[in-house]
């Protein structure tokens, strides 16, 4: 549905299907080709390196899983060279070297930290890990090559949000309960956490709502005292947003969801509307809502204490960050090698929950202060990628989607290596590509197959046309 | 220091060597990519406006900034959506090349016309020629300013 | 609605691009973060017992072992049934000093100060960053402490089981020979796994406070024994000499010194008349109006400030972590801190707000001892390691506290109180035979009820002091009767071997 200046809605045609294959047209990625070599390369050289460390001569480690993923990131290549498409091709080998280090991780711990059977058959850590990557993979590349429009993100934006809204309360009537928190469905043998989904499903929705709304938000005012608000029915569902984040801190007592929806909310109202003052007024309102948390529940208190000063309880409930504060600081500059970092207390890892929560803690050690520049750097150029994508998209929508997406990605890394390195309380988001944990890796591959999609730069400007040329258009219509 | 742990830790400084290479790679195809961005051109080479448009969509009097490239069409993905029964899907698209507009009909059903005259295939527009598609009249017209 | 005219376009990529530098300063701050932790934190991490890799090289790699001053071991490693290492100790004397290392209860004493040189990780910050790259990172060092076996037991015998302690050091170089505290309790049954938590809870519920080392943390009223502190602060500042008498001061000893209306008695002396005495003579009868007069005419400021030379007023340079002892609490008006002249006049007999740690007044003999100049006490006298070799730590003076004239004088002084005729009689059995022996016996009140503790300091042989000695008993009465004779059979034992 579509709303002109006057207010007045109309029912245009029929939804428009998403266009699932144009023609075959090859066309080489030459810099996604190159990047690839060298991320294979640096994937098996730390391979050699892991191997070494743990069996004392220089093999790989554990060659079939890499040459199973090394092989898995060549075919996606090949799939997006025979589809043709002008996407991004930086995404995806940054996305795959960050992949490619979980991968070592995960082969690097004890594999029995997570066991899980497909099919009579009973896979161990890495090999989990391999296959939801491999899954990822599969995921992303398809949606940047499968997705040539997007109005049936774009129409249904309060359907989203209603689907959005019940994902989140089945988890919370049905949801299975771990460690006091209702995160995970269940369905048959399948677990998943679906504020993953949620975080996409909710990007979609601010998108379309701010884009449509955008002009409205900037240039109209409802006058509150010295404050200029936006006009108050739009104010009505930014105030909701605020509210279902608390609500999930209070009701799901998952603190990381909360600051990740708010943190992306806040950054695409300022994107969308350019108005400081509405971040701050967000920023505050977060800050009181906080508080007053913090005053009532005792389990986020906890949880602000022990990030003051994990040390004055360094046994009790400051033992997970202790551990890997102490991780990073045995890890000095170099850090001391794959595999030779993690020494056991008990024939396991010192740190708990390793593999989910403190992976960075695992690499700072092994890899020391360059290994986690040089990760962070690498989130950093995913986020840059999308932020770029949305700068140069064609329009207002596309534009908002791409920064929601690179956002959610960017934050969300940014949360949980903060919490790692004591910069914020811990909370349970995970690492995107880099923890363990099926339903992250596959929703941060949607956003980054969206991301593809929408950086597709269409066909080359054509040559001067003669008269008996004609092409097909395949992308959207934009400037290159 | 035997020889095997000089060489292991040189396969490790290699591996972070090599993650920091792909990035500097990556910075490197960033900025150059950024560079291409500040050369284009911001400001838009031209813009159609609406002269009449008795579907309501576009609306009359309407003014489209044009890009490089502009697809027009009944389809929501075009960039101006033309609403008209007469028009197809993706019915034209309007190019800026060299200095020069040009307008390329994509083989819609009731065609697309320059100034009364029919287009076939490729033809030239210069600012201040009408265009129409269905019965959604247009004239192009200079950016602004 | 669909594309914007330019306009309403152009804010989204600015905004986009301030998103773009938030997100990076963020990382950058992240990045700062892991900088942080990985170099600034690193090194004190790295070392504190809760490191995982600490704990683990506890359990595989043999700690340092600690040997006294001939080489006999103190703490020595065994190996229990699941091939982990544990610590044995040589016997309940040393215990106060040497600690225990436990993985339960952590570590105590020398085990705890040396913690990171006997697990093998310390050593200077650039061999520690490179200690990685080599294939052994534990380096653990042996220590070689100034103690020697046979006097702590002997020590620790002689004070019997009566609360005190006994230091005796060295006073030309500061080694500390023996620092006993009692009651002390068995290292080894923490540092056993097995009977560790019942040893250690039954050691927590003792009202004797037998984990306290005395000699080091106890904090006690010197009573006469600090007269040598003010001695040295008299003559030190020039406030009086070696021949220094007092007008007042026979008559005093008859109705009582007064001091802005307070009287300051002593009973001590109807054998010396109605002389003024000198330094001898007042040190030799322990004579509280004579060093009332001496601290009143130095002044509070002088007397803190010659303490201070000593060690007084802060914790002491030591191997081990000490008490701060103090010559007034420092809360008056008065020069130095003191509340008044009465407070002051008190303090310099050693009541009122004195608090010494017996280690702080065996420093205060060897001041005298060795001519003025006080050594830095130590116990740690060499590290060795397989990989770093062996490290002496050298002797170290803390100072020139006065001149070798004035410490001599107060020499002489305090040998007439040992061997003087009436010396002896309140010092008897300090004397070691045949040799010159200086001391001074204290006899410090409390107030109220209770004995009053019984102290002596001293040195042997006078002429050119080798051993300095400190005894405390707790409450065990008059200084001459306890803790003489216990000084005198220990300086006899070190000076002359057993008998």
């Amino acid at each position: 549905m579509t709303q002109d200046a006057t207010g007045m809605t109309r029912e245009t045609r029929g939804p428009a299907l998403p266009r699932v294959l144009g023609p075959i047209r090859p066309r080489p990625r030459w810099v996604e080709s190159r990047l690839l070599a060298l991320v294979a390369i640096a994937l098996v050289v730390g391979s050699l390196s892991l191997g070494a460390t743990v069996n004392g001569t220089f093999r790989l480690f554990d060659a079939r899983g890499l040459a199973i993923y090394l092989g898995a990131l060549l075919a996606a290549h090949v799939a997006q060279v025979l589809a043709g498409r002008r996407t991004d091709q930086v995404l995806l080998p940054t996305v795959a070297m960050l992949g490619g280090i979980s991968l070592l991780l995960m082969q690097r711990l004890p594999q029995d930290l997570v066991t899980q059977t497909f099919f009579g058959v009973t896979l161990g850590l890495a090999e989990v890990q391999l296959v939801w990557l491999l899954c990822a993979l599969a995921v992303a590349t398809t949606l940047g090559i499968v997705i040539r429009s997007d109005s049936w993100l774009r129409r249904y934006k309060y359907t989203w949000a209603a689907v959005g809204v019940g994902l989140l309360l089945l988890t919370f009537v049905f949801g299975t309960e771990i460690n006091g928190q209702r995160l995970t469905l269940q369905i048959g043998p399948f677990s998943g956490q679906p504020t993953e989904l949620l975080k996409v499903i909710l990007v979609v929705f601010l998108a379309g709502y701010l884009s449509e709304n955008r002009a409205l938000i900037v240039e109209q005012d409802t006058r509150l005292g010295p404050l200029r608000l936006p006009p108050l029915p739009y104010l009505a569902p930014m105030v909701a947003m605020w509210a279902i984040a608390l609500g999930i801190v209070v009701v799901q007592r998952d603190l990381g969801a909360a600051l990740l929806f708010f943190g992306v909310f806040l950054a695409m109202l300022y994107v969308a509307t350019g108005r400081l003052s509405l971040v701050v007024i967000g920023l505050v309102l977060f800050v009181l809502g906080s508080a007053l948390m913090a005053t009532l529940f005792d389990h986020i208190r906890t949880r602000v204490d022990i990030w003051l000063d994990p040390f004055v309880d360094p046994l009790g409930a400051g033992y997970q960050i202790v551990q890997a504060l102490h991780a990073f600081a045995r890890g000095g500059l170099v850090g001391v090698g794959l595999g030779a970092g993690l020494p056991e207390i008990g024939g396991r890892p010192p740190i708990p929950e390793v593999h989910t929560d403190f992976p960075l803690a695992a690499l700072g050690e092994e890899l020391g202060i360059v290994g986690v520049v040089a990760i962070l750097g690498l989130f950093l150029v995913v986020v840059e990628r999308g932020l770029r994508i949305g700068a140069a998209a064609a329009d207002d929508f596309r534009s908002l989607l791409a920064v929601g997406l690179a956002l959610v990605i960017g934050i969300q890394a940014f949360i949980i290596a903060a919490g790692n390195l004591k910069v914020l309380p811990l909370t349970g988001v995970t690492l995107p590509f880099i923890s363990y944990g099926g339903s992250s890796l596959l929703a941060n591959a949607l956003v980054v197959g969206l991301l593809l999609a929408l950086s597709d730069k269409g066909v080359e400007p054509p040559p001067l046309p003669r008269v008996s040329s004609r092409w097909r258009r395949m992308g959207r219509t934009s400037a290159a | 220091m035997d020889g095997f742990l000089l060489v292991l830790w040189a396969v490790r400084l290699l591996f972070l060597g090599l993650i920091y290479l792909f990035l500097a790679r990556v910075i490197r195809a960033l900025l150059r990519d950024l560079r291409a961005a500040a050369r284009e051109p911001t400001d838009r080479p031209g813009r159609l406006i609406v002269l009449e448009s008795p579907g309501g969509e576009p609306l009359a009097g309407q003014s489209f900034g044009l890009d490089v490239i502009t697809g027009l069409g009944r389809d929501v993905n075009n960039a101006i959506v033309i609403d008209d029964p007469f028009a197809s899907a993706d019915h034209a698209v309007l190019t800026y090349r060299g200095r020069s507009w040009y307008l390329e009909d994509l083989g819609s059903t009731n065609g697309s016309y320059i100034n009364g005259r029919r287009v076939d295939g490729v033809a030239a527009m210069g600012f201040g020629d009408e265009l129409q598609i269905g019965q959604v009249r247009m004239r192009l017209e200079r950016a602004s300013g | 609605m669909m594309i914007g005219s330019g306009a309403a376009r152009r804010p989204l990529g600015r905004t986009t691009i301030h998103v773009a530098i938030v997100m990076s300063l963020a990382f950058a701050l992240l990045a700062g973060a892991a900088g942080y932790w990985g170099m600034v934190r690193a090194p004190e991490l790295v070392r504190s017992p809760n490191d995982a890799a600490v704990i683990a090289a506890a359990r595989t790699v043999p700690r340092g072992l600690i040997r006294d001053r001939t080489g006999r071991l103190l703490a020595d490693n065994k190996k229990d049934e699941h091939g982990e290492f544990y610590r044995v100790y040589a016997g309940s004397a040393l215990s106060q000093v040497v600690g225990y290392a436990s993985p339960t209860f952590g570590r105590a004493g020398l085990e705890r100060a040396y913690d990171a040189e006997l697990t093998g990780l310390a050593g200077d910050p650039l061999t520690d960053a490179f200690a990685k790259f080599g294939a052994k990172r534990y380096d653990p060092k042996d220590l070689t402490v100034s103690l020697s076996l046979d006097l702590q037991r002997a020590a620790v015998a002689a004070l019997g089981k009566r609360r005190g302690a006994v230091v005796m050091l060295d006073p030309r170089t500061g080694e500390v020979l023996a620092l006993a505290s009692t009651p002390s309790y068995d290292a080894s049954a923490i540092a056993n796994p097995d009977t560790a938590r019942a040893a250690f809870s039954a050691l927590q519920a003792d009202p004797a406070l037998p984990l306290l080392p005395r000699a080091t943390l106890g904090r006690y009223v010197p009573g006469s024994v600090f007269k040598i502190a003010t001695a040295v602060a008299g003559l030190g500042s020039g406030a009086i000499t070696p021949r220094t008498t007092f007008k007042q001061q026979p008559a005093a000893e008859k109705n009582g010194l007064l001091v802005e209306g307070y009287r300051v008695q002593d009973g001590h002396h109807p054998a010396t008349g109605t002389t003024a005495l000198d330094l001898v003579g007042a040190t030799e009868v322990s004579c509280n109006i004579y060093y009332a007069l001496t601290g009143l005419e130095t002044g509070g400021a002088d007397l803190v400030a010659y303490a201070e030379r000593m060690g007084f007023g802060s914790p002491l340079p030591f191997d081990l972590p000490t008490a701060v002892s103090q010559v007034t609490n420092g809360e008056g008006r008065q020069p130095g801190g003191f509340a008044d002249d009465v407070e002051l006049a008190n303090a310099s007999y050693g009541q009122a707000e004195t608090f010494v740690t017996p280690l702080q007044m065996a420093l205060v003999a060897a001041t005298v001892a060795h001519d003025g100049d006080l050594m830095r006490p130590r116990l740690v006298t060499s590290l060795t390691g397989d990989l770093s070799g062996s490290r002496t730590i050298g002797a170290e003076s803390m100072g020139r506290v006065i001149s070798a004239t004035d410490a001599r004088a107060i020499n002489a002084a305090m040998v007439r109180a040992v061997e003087g005729p009436l010396g002896r009689q309140y010092t008897s059995g300090a004397k070691v035979a045949g040799v010159t022996t200086a001391g001074k016996s204290g006899t410090a009140e409390l107030g109220g009820t209770g004995e009053p503790h019984s102290w002596f300091i001293g040195f042997a042989p006078a002429e050119n002091p080798r051993v300095v000695i400190a005894v405390l008993v707790e409450q065990a009465g008059r200084g001459g009767e306890v803790a003489a004779p216990i000084a005198g059979d220990l300086m006899t034992l070190y000076l002359k071997g057993p008998s």
